[in-house]
């Protein structure tokens, strides 16, 4: 990535952070708006207020509905603080699992099951965390766009005779698995995907008997 | 052990007006400052035992209140409720000698668990 390009990364970076935060206020004060007025119910007597239930059941789907906007702001401010210190140490893991929350509505809208498989001791590297996330989105936006109507895709991070690499398998697509592995290296997004590896210091590849885009990465990178 | 004396510092109004009066209905007093110069001024005037101060608030942020208040009153037992502080602010906050540091939203009951430990912690 050239200076203006990191640049401009930060800047959005750090303006959709600051905005996290507001968002995030807003929700604190409904959280507690909606705390107060369940306070409220809680020694009302049944009698004097006949639609307590209905109160409380509506109080309740507001309470489930912060929560859920709160988990969607803590996702975007991590995402958002990504390009704070390139390059800096991940743990693949997580990256996985952040990655799988970031582009779940989108794997939802073609009826795809996101998931990440995780491997069982942190798989950390030094690496540039905007151009890999970028590396797993792309990964998983060839897969959906080959994918007409159904199926699941996982995330596989893992260490193995030192190679780090995170695995993006699929399986149950519509059309059939092997049709879309046979399609991946000739999309038109695969030639994007190599130049994000490669500046990640890795490449990408195929392995057509497990299902997987494989995105092989060093264990550092030092610019 | 006498009554605690609780001041809740942050610049959104309902979120810290909302909060305590949530606190009241369960027993705990509070008073209530909408920024870090305010925070300073009660101070000055009547010693908190435990404060719960927000990070990020215009002028004068929580770490500096957090860091002024430790050096000029050391004995207040400050919990950090931030809505999205980095690890790094994390970090720094526990060097200055923060009690706790939560993230918003924080349970009630949860809060109020926090802050009185934070005062059985200051005897």
């Amino acid at each position: 990535m050239n200076k203006c390009a990191e640049k401009e990364v930060a800047f959005f970076g750090k303006i959709t952070a600051g905005i996290t935060h507001e968002i995030n206020n807003v929700l604190a004060i409904i959280k507690e708006s909606s705390g107060l007025l369940e306070d409220i119910l809680a020694i009302t007597e049944e009698d004097a207020f006949p639609h307590k239930d209905r109160f409380k059941k509506i109080l309740n789907r507001i309470s489930g509905q912060i929560q859920r906007g709160n988990d969607i702001t803590t996702n975007l401010n991590r995402f958002a603080h990504s390009p704070d210190y390139s390059p800096a140490s991940v743990d693949l893991n997580e990256v996985a699992e952040q990655m799988v929350l970031l582009a779940s509505r989108f794997a939802r809208l073609k009826n795809v099951i996101l998931k990440a498989g995780h491997h069982d001791e942190s798989v950390i590297i030094k690496t540039h965390p905007v151009a890999l996330q970028m590396a797993l989105f792309e990964s998983i936006e060839i897969i959906l766009d080959l994918i007409t109507s159904r199926g699941k895709i996982i995330l596989f991070p893992r260490k193995t005779d030192n190679q780090y690499v995170v695995g993006v398998h699929f399986e149950d697509t519509t059309p059939d698995d092997i049709v879309i592995m046979q399609s991946i290296s000739s999309c038109d997004r695969w030639e994007s995907l190599e130049k994000t590896m490669v500046y990640l210091g890795g490449t990408a590849e195929t392995d057509d008997s497990a299902l997987e885009i494989l995105l092989y990465l060093p264990n550092s990178i030092d610019k | 052990m006498k009554e605690m004396k609780l001041l809740l510092v942050d610049d959104e109004e309902e979120f810290v007006k909302t909060l305590s009066e949530r606190l009241e209905m369960r027993h705990i007093q509070s008073d209530v400052a909408l920024s870090g110069k305010e925070a300073l001024k009660t101070m000055d005037e009547d010693i908190p035992d435990v404060m719960v101060l927000d990070l990020k608030m215009p002028v004068m942020d929580g770490m500096e209140v957090l860091r002024l208040t430790k050096k000029a009153y050391p004995g207040v037992q400050i919990i950090m409720l931030t809505g999205h502080g980095s690890e790094k602010d994390e970090e720094e906050a526990r060097r200055l000698g923060v009690f706790e540091y939560l993230h918003k939203p924080v349970e009630i009951e949860n809060l109020m668990q926090i802050v009185t430990k934070a005062y059985k912690n200051k005897f």
